[in-house]
């Protein structure tokens, strides 16, 4: 390919394309004269053959058709604009767009801009209790706002804010570094969007219910029961965090698919770039980490809102401390793995130098993902936890550093070697890394049981966390900087960059640097040491210059989406992954042709030819990219409103929920509200759903997906399994609950709470009797009986009913004997237990009457694959039980 | 393709260990040699469901092992949650 001309071209269909808004010549006002004439400009003077990475390797003569299809046409936009729309897909500037899209470069923005939106908020609440920690003691809150405004804070910031920042740049850049038209599963990426936003937006409603959750970003028990924290926005905020954890596991599955699925032919997991290989195990870590705390977040709503007695119960503050840091640990590094990936791609690009290391840097990270679970009980030293752990941990805790290390020096090593460029990306990262050092080297000392003892539950800790998370989030915004150009078409002004990165780091120290002198402070509350005065009002200073230095960023920003300098394919000399040899802002289907490393380097292969060549299947796809006129009806799709309706219902089913506490609603109109809101929120998620089931959507294939290790497990099953992967946890966490309860009130003295097995071995039966019956659907489906799958579903259907019918039974049974779930820890393990045993049984029912209904019409005969992934779920579901029933039955 | 009869026979155990495990609890076996044969026969229940109904066997490995983390991950968690209390 003649890289230059080409790019060059394709800057040119560009500058209309950004936005198209303005004359796209006239000069960036006062900005571009402005802009440094060093590193930066001298960069785009060559930036024209910075597509030079991307070499068309075979087939030139298609390649150029492609490429002269995206950058002749002066008016891009339009093309562009009315390409998107035969998908269905309204333009930017319509409101209704951002509403139905699944493209992932769209959700990627959305989640960006939903993610700074709650930064700001997170932001502005760390203001007001900065002001009010000018001083020791009351000064402008009360101690119970403080509680909820630094509660508020940390859960914000880490869950609403740092995690869906940086999947906002993973949705944006992934799909286009591994060459993949879209996520495995775009519907589910815009579930996942919407579930995350309108979560955020619930545990915001907490703060007009009585006051949202006080208890601490940690919830520690007993702190967070309704003894404690009646409020019913304290429900909402722990439904909130619930909801946003569905987001969360639904968005890993996705990932996980995509990631292993939909990456271009011959990338192999070695040649991945440094960003999706950090993603890659970030979602590895999130898929097992956030089930674990799904399972915490529901056995803390089930005793906010069922009355379940786990946290008031002896060893229930112990537990919800394990269950939290097994979340919590991995966390870190969920939070912190996209900002590393990010340092090391910046670092490339601007010390225009492949990474020293590189594959020890991955095997680094890879090994830190697996120690992540190995460290938690070093946050519970204070506990009442025995010393031979507390040893282990120290010891596992010091390891993790020395992966860190490596990366480090691995880092430092290449910015030695290389010839370093300046840019506001590149401040950032280099940042980012200097206060990840100070972060991590503080925590060095408190990974040392001695050390921990004095200074757990101090400021040490405050600062030292904030080095490493918002060190982490200092590369997020060199992330933000660096794709900026990517995203948008335009360049942001290169000396507010700068000045943004100015105020950034000078703030960010004198926020957090002088916590360390002020250790002193315990946390959480507003009272400390006169002596320390000075240090928190140095701290507060450094606050107001870091928000300014956000103020800085949002204009700049803003501005230079409609106003910034046209930015070209490639406007990092030196950027070597697929997303730079494609124009600024991609196209919505990403590619010119299909992405192929098979000769070693990028090429794109004639999507119609390369159709013929692979299998039969994905010739839907074959002419995708090409305006030729001649659509099939299985062009991808890119809009779809069921998503977003899905969301709504759950948001208003949780709002409801919020009401109920202790099995009670609340009362008066507040609680008809409540049930009013649960019924409608429930009727909507469920009609939103079967509207989903319903609707004709093709999504991306990938015609060369193939790759170790899941090379033969097709897109949807292994979805299926990456989902039961961590509902393996979410149970496991459940059951290791129970034993550890029981453990704690003494093994045998603890009796199973029904009087006698039988009930639970009928159980037993119906249950296996079920699975065997989705075997005979499967083995009907492939013998061609229509009537034997239908026969075959609806006994599972009716079998799943029975297993219910005779739960309801043994459980009315109980209840009368005033065995309710309030009784004691061992009734209130039993029920939750077995009730969310049942709860999926439930769901599995839903799954087979519908089944039920489209088999009696005569399909799965031809694709047997739905009964197949079905079965999958339902034979999990057994299995479940069959470790339930001698648990909570027999021993 | 596992044939129908494997199913039938895999079934048919299933059925009989679910009802041998109630049995060891009323055998009068000491409880912690009963607790261990009766986990014992749950976990070969388990792996008779994934091996065969969700065809695990006749799967990539890789599958096997991704489910294998899962289960390791549980296993640190409630062995050294329980040990933390020891």
């Amino acid at each position: 390919m003649t890289d230059t001309d080409d790019s060059e071209i394709t800057t040119d269909g560009n500058d209309g394309a950004a936005m198209g808004t303005d004359g796209n010549e006239d000069p960036p006002t006062g900005d571009g004269s402005e802009d440094p004439p060093t590193g930066d400009g001298g960069m785009d003077a060559t930036a024209g053959d910075g597509g030079g990475n991307a070499t068309a390797g075979d087939g030139g003569g298609k390649i150029r058709t492609d490429g002269g299809e995206i950058g002749d046409a002066a008016d891009a936009v339009a093309a562009e604009a009315d390409h998107d729309h035969e998908h269905g897909l309204p333009p930017w500037s319509s409101l209704k767009r951002w509403l139905v899209t699944t493209n992932h470069k769209d959700i990627g923005i959305l989640y960006t801009i939903a993610s700074l939106f709650f930064l700001g908020i997170g932001g502005i609440i760390a203001m007001v209790f900065r002001v009010e920690l000018w001083e020791p003691g009351a000064q402008i809150m009360g101690a119970g706002a403080y509680n909820g405004a630094v509660s508020a804070h940390g859960l914000l910031m880490i869950f609403w804010f740092i995690s869906p920042f940086a999947f906002g740049l993973a949705n944006y850049v992934i799909p286009l570094q591994i060459g993949a038209d879209d996520l495995a599963f775009p519907r589910l990426n815009a579930l996942s969007f919407w579930t995350y936003f309108l979560s955020g937006i619930l545990f915001l409603f907490s703060f007009f219910q009585g006051g949202t959750f006080t208890g601490g970003w940690t919830m520690y028990a007993p702190l967070s029961i309704p003894a404690y924290t009646p409020q019913i926005g304290a429900n909402t905020t722990v439904l909130a965090l619930a909801l946003f954890i569905a987001s969360v596991t639904v968005s890993s599955v996705n990932f996980l698919t995509t990631l292993h699925r939909m990456r271009a032919e011959g990338l192999t997991l070695r040649k991945l770039p440094m960003f999706t290989w950090s993603i890659l195990l970030t979602v590895y870590m999130m898929l097992f980490a956030f089930a674990d705390l799904l399972a915490a977040g529901l056995i803390l709503s089930s005793d906010r809102l069922l009355g379940t007695t786990y946290m008031a119960a002896e060893g229930g503050s112990l537990l919800w401390t394990h269950l939290f840091w097994f979340f919590g640990h991995p966390e870190v590094y969920i939070v912190f793995f996209p900002a590393l990936g990010i340092m090391a791609e910046t670092f490339q690009t601007f010390t225009g130098r492949r990474l020293v290391g590189r594959k020890w840097f991955i095997a680094s990270m890879v090994l830190v993902a697996i120690q992540s679970f190995l460290v938690w009980m070093h946050h519970m030293f204070l506990t009442g936890i025995n010393l031979e752990v507390k040893t282990i941990f120290m010891a596992t805790t010091i390891a993790i550093s020395l992966p860190f290390d490596l990366m480090m020096f691995a880092l430092i090593y290449t910015m030695i070697k290389g010839k370093v460029r300046f840019t506001t990306p590149f401040l950032f990262s280099f940042g980012g890394v200097l206060l990840f050092i100070i972060g991590g080297i503080t925590g060095v000392f408190l990974g040392a049981v001695i050390l921990d003892y004095q200074l757990r539950g101090t400021y040490w800790v405050v600062a030292h966390f904030h080095y490493v998370m918002v060190g982490g989030v200092t590369a997020l915004i060199a992330g933000l900087y660096y794709w900026f150009p990517k995203m948008t078409g335009r360049m942001y002004n290169r000396r507010l960059g700068k000045i943004h990165f100015a105020g950034y780091f000078v703030g960010f120290n004198l926020l957090y640097f002088p916590l360390f002198f002020a250790w002193g402070t315990p946390r959480r509350v507003f009272q400390y040491a006169e002596m320390f005065t000075i240090w928190h009002q140095i701290a507060t200073v450094g606050a107001f210059i870091l928000a300014l230095s956000f103020a800085v960023m949002f204009y700049n920003l803003t501005v230079s989406i409609w106003r910034g300098e046209p930015a070209d394919d490639n406007p990092w000399e030196y950027a070597t992954s697929a997303e730079w040899a494609i124009p600024s802002p991609p196209p919505l289907e990403n590619f010119p042709g299909i992405p192929s490393y098979a000769d070693g380097t990028l090429s794109f292969l004639d999507r119609s030819k390369a159709g013929g060549v692979t299998d039969g299947g994905t010739v839907t796809e074959t002419d995708g990219g090409t305006v030729s006129g001649t659509e099939t009806s299985a062009e991808p799709s890119h809009a779809s409103f069921w998503p977003l309706a899905v969301g709504l219902g759950l948001f208003i089913a949780f709002l409801g929920l919020g009401g109920f506490q202790e099995g009670e609603w609340a009362s008066g109109m507040t609680g008809l509200f409540h049930q009013a809101m649960t019924v409608l929120g429930t009727l909507v998620t469920g009609g939103s759903l079967v509207g989903m089931a319903r609707e004709r959507f093709v999504g991306p294939e990938m015609p060369s997906a193939g790759h170790w290790p899941f090379k033969n497990v097709e897109n949807m099953k292994l979805g299926v399994w990456m989902f039961l992967a961590s509902d393996v946890v979410l149970f496991g966490a459940f059951i290791g609950s129970y034993v550890f309860m029981r453990f704690v009130a003494g093994w045998q003295a603890w009796q199973p709470v029904p009087h006698d097995p039988i009930p639970g071995l009928i159980n037993t039966y119906l249950l296996l009797t079920s699975s065997f019956a989705v075997v005979l659907a499967l083995v009907a489906a492939r013998r061609n009986s229509s009537r034997g799958v239908a026969a075959a579903l609806f006994a599972t259907f009716g079998l799943g009913a029975a297993f219910l019918i005779n739960k309801a039974i043994e459980w009315q049974e109980l209840f009368h004997e005033g065995l309710t779930l309030s009784a004691n820890i061992r009734t209130s393990t039993f029920y939750l237990t077995t009730g969310l045993h049942g709860a999926h049984v439930l769901i599995g029912m839903l799954f087979a009457i519908y089944m039920f209904f489209r088999a009696t019409r005569g399909a799965y005969l031809d694709d047997e694959r739905p009964i197949e992934y079905f079965g999958l779920y339902w034979h999990f579901v057994d299995i479940v039980w069959l470790f339930l029933f001698p648990l909570f039955y027999i021993l | 393709m596992v044939s129908l009869k494997t199913y039938t026979i895999i079934y048919v155990v299933l059925f009989v260990f679910a009802t041998v495990q109630v049995l060891v609890e009323f055998a009068g076996l000491e409880y912690f040699q009963a607790a261990t044969l009766i986990m014992v026969l749950s976990f070969i229940k388990a792996a008779l469901v994934a091996g065969y109904y969700q065809h695990l066997r006749y799967e990539p490995r890789s599958l096997t092992y991704l489910m294998a983390m899962g289960l390791a991950v549980v296993l640190a968690l409630s062995v050294a949650a329980t040990f933390s209390v020891s």
